[in-house]
């Protein structure tokens, strides 16, 4: 086979001269994106949904993995199940539901139908349908993903047979998946209301921003003098802000405020110290969890963290607690599909708080995503530069990165691969260089 | 003037339109109540809107016009890339059905349509659906006290701001 790009060309990974850097053309080429797609999106695990999106006995919603339209439904004993979401027959996309509840599923096309457990169970006139021998040998049922799996609620899948255990694709990440399903011994489930938006960039630069302190103050300026505005005036009719209890991100904070973490196979987290304070939703729960699970435990729950699962999972929980899923759809359109996520059993009043603070700051309708991703769009149309292909994006923090973890890690037992501490100007970029490594991995047999 | 025509529903519709279209947000301010309820559902899933607003979420949930005038000052802040090349908005409102609620109270039934010119990337889109105002007699003149805005492609494009519903 031919291989078009070489991994050289497009990221340059020097640790030993302190280089990172990243060629533009990661977020403008349209052949790679297309091998991105068969390899990033295709070829490993993705996260697609939460358990409790399909909770009883044929439930079942719709989505993508990469491009192949997938079900997961939950089948007739319990279990969870993912298939391809088209006919074996002509390829019809079988359910066109977001979701709902069905024993069976038949295709509009021709009525072939499918159980909740993905089995044939009537192709029409079959008897008279004179099929040849092959036709006979052939399984008609819903083809299964290669791979699919859950943690604590959160289920994976993978196109691709040979990849690793998902225990050990999430590894450590296990830890930051679990600090979010442990704020309730109920586990957690979205917020009903599903907000979608697109933006006309490259999906990488989500993946990036999740993780990047350094945009905050720059980029959300007006959002940040509304919160000064209001934390004076402590007005009634508007949202508390968890941010303004919190000064990771302030430019005057002293001594260590945050971080970043990162762990094998492209997960990330980056996180700042937050007080236990009455400015969260979950302080309700406070002593309970402190009980639950120990002080440091807690305290780590109360922190602002942004963790990515690569390639396209990301819990953000600072603002409020969101849970983003990413779909490249383009090599410079993206859509983003978005969910409030929420500890079950929580008050009806912690839980209004927290849907309050959500749609101040999350929303693509709110008061600070659009400025991120109207970023987004002024850096696709920079990515165009090939005089200058390296972008210098990467390379904050590299001299402060260390190997494994830190006092903070340790409180909860995390072993990170690297981790850097940091003030609240550090801001950290050489975390992005976990994504690109994973990026590299995946498609390393497309790569010379 | 205790009712309202339809003639004036309409009108009084078209002019909240007209405020939105100039980004006269003063005057728009102007024409709600201090206790209003501004809100946008977001969907539950391809049918059905969520329509609790405590235990479910929205696009926009505001009570309080002191939320309007957030959101204006963010966009005049000067500090929001999002706000800076302005989109160009165009809104046509029609199917304006006007109930009285017997309380002094009247409900207006509409439809939407607004128009953008994203002028920063020269994109061209359209917001649409369906709003339901209740108008109050306040000091003499209507005012709206709850406007609920039901988006019916609510996929957005990168971004949406007040202006553009």
């Amino acid at each position: 086979m031919m291989k078009r790009f070489a991994l050289g060309d497009l990221v340059d990974d020097r640790p030993k001269d302190g280089v990172f850097r990243v060629n533009r053309a990661l977020f403008r080429d349209a052949a790679l994106f297309d091998l991105e797609m068969k390899h990033v999106f295709e070829g490993g695990w993705v996260f697609v949904g939460l358990s409790t999106q399909a909770e009883n006995p044929h439930d079942y919603f719709t989505g993508f993995i990469g491009r192949v339209p997938i079900i997961v439904s939950r089948d007739g004993a319990g279990e969870l199940r993912c298939f391809v979401n088209a006919c074996p027959h002509k390829g019809v996309r079988l359910v066109q539901k977001l979701c709902g509840n069905a024993r069976r599923h038949v295709c509009p096309y021709h009525s072939w139908t499918f159980d909740s457990a993905g089995a044939n169970k009537n192709i029409k006139w079959a008897k008279s349908g004179c099929y040849g021998a092959g036709f006979d040998d052939d399984n008609h049922d819903l083809a299964s993903v290669a791979r699919f799996g859950e943690y604590r609620g959160f289920l994976f899948a993978s196109l691709n047979p040979n990849v690793p255990s998902l225990e050990e694709h999430l590894g450590e990440a296990r830890k930051l998946l679990d600090l979010v399903a442990d704020k309730s011994p109920e586990g957690v489930e979205l917020v009903p209301g599903r907000v979608c938006f697109t933006y006309a960039a490259n999906w990488k630069m989500q993946l990036e921003n999740c993780s990047d302190q350094y945009h905050f103050t720059s980029t959300h300026p007006s959002f940040i003098r509304i919160l000064d505005q209001r934390g004076k005036e402590q007005a009634a009719e508007v949202v508390q802000s968890t941010l303004g209890a919190a000064d990771f991100w302030q430019e005057g904070a002293s001594g260590i405020t945050g971080g970043t973490m990162s762990f094998d196979h492209g997960h990330v987290l980056n996180w700042g110290v937050m007080p236990v304070s009455s400015a969260q939703p979950d302080f309700e729960r406070a002593e309970d969890l402190a009980e639950r699970h120990g002080v440091a435990k807690r305290n780590w729950m109360f922190n602002m963290r942004n963790l990515t699962v690569f390639p396209n999972l990301q819990v953000a929980e600072n603002a409020s607690s969101q849970m983003r899923v990413i779909r490249p759809l383009a090599p410079n359109l993206t859509e983003m599909q978005t969910w409030c996520i929420a500890p079950r059993g929580e008050s009806a009043q912690a839980r209004a708080f927290r849907i309050r603070q959500y749609e101040d700051f999350f929303n693509p309708t709110g008061m600070a995503t659009p400025d991120d991703t109207v970023c987004y769009e002024e850096a696709q149309y920079g990515m165009a530069e090939q005089e200058r292909p390296w972008l210098q994006g990467h390379a904050r923090g590299l001299a402060a990165s260390v190997e494994g973890g830190n006092d903070y890690a340790d409180m909860i037992d995390l072993k990170p691969a690297r981790s850097v501490l940091a003030d609240a100007q550090l801001c950290d970029e050489s975390l992005f260089s976990s994504y690109y490594r994973a990026w590299a991995a995946r498609m390393a047999e497309v790569l010379a | 003037m205790s009712a309202l025509t339809q003639a004036q529903a309409a009108e009084f519709l078209y002019r909240e339109a007209l405020m939105l279209d100039r980004f006269d947000f003063d005057a728009w301010l102007d024409l709600y109540t201090p206790d209003c309820l501004f809100w946008m559902p977001a969907w539950r899933d391809d049918g059905t809107q969520t329509d609790d607003p405590d235990r479910e979420l929205s696009l926009i949930y505001y009570r309080g016009r002191r939320n309007l005038e957030d959101r204006v000052q963010r966009i005049r802040s000067g500090f929001s890339v999002a706000s800076t090349v302005m989109p160009r908005v165009a809104h046509m409102v029609g199917n304006v059905l006007a109930t009285p609620d017997g309380q002094g109270q009247v409900r207006l039934d509409s439809s939407f349509i607004v128009n953008v010119q994203d002028v920063r990337t020269n994109r061209s889109h359209a917001y649409f659906g369906r709003y339901e105002h209740e108008l109050r007699l306040e000091d003499g003149g209507w005012k709206i006290s709850q406007k609920v805005i039901r988006l019916m492609n609510d996929v957005v494009p990168t971004m949406l701001d007040v202006y553009g519903i």
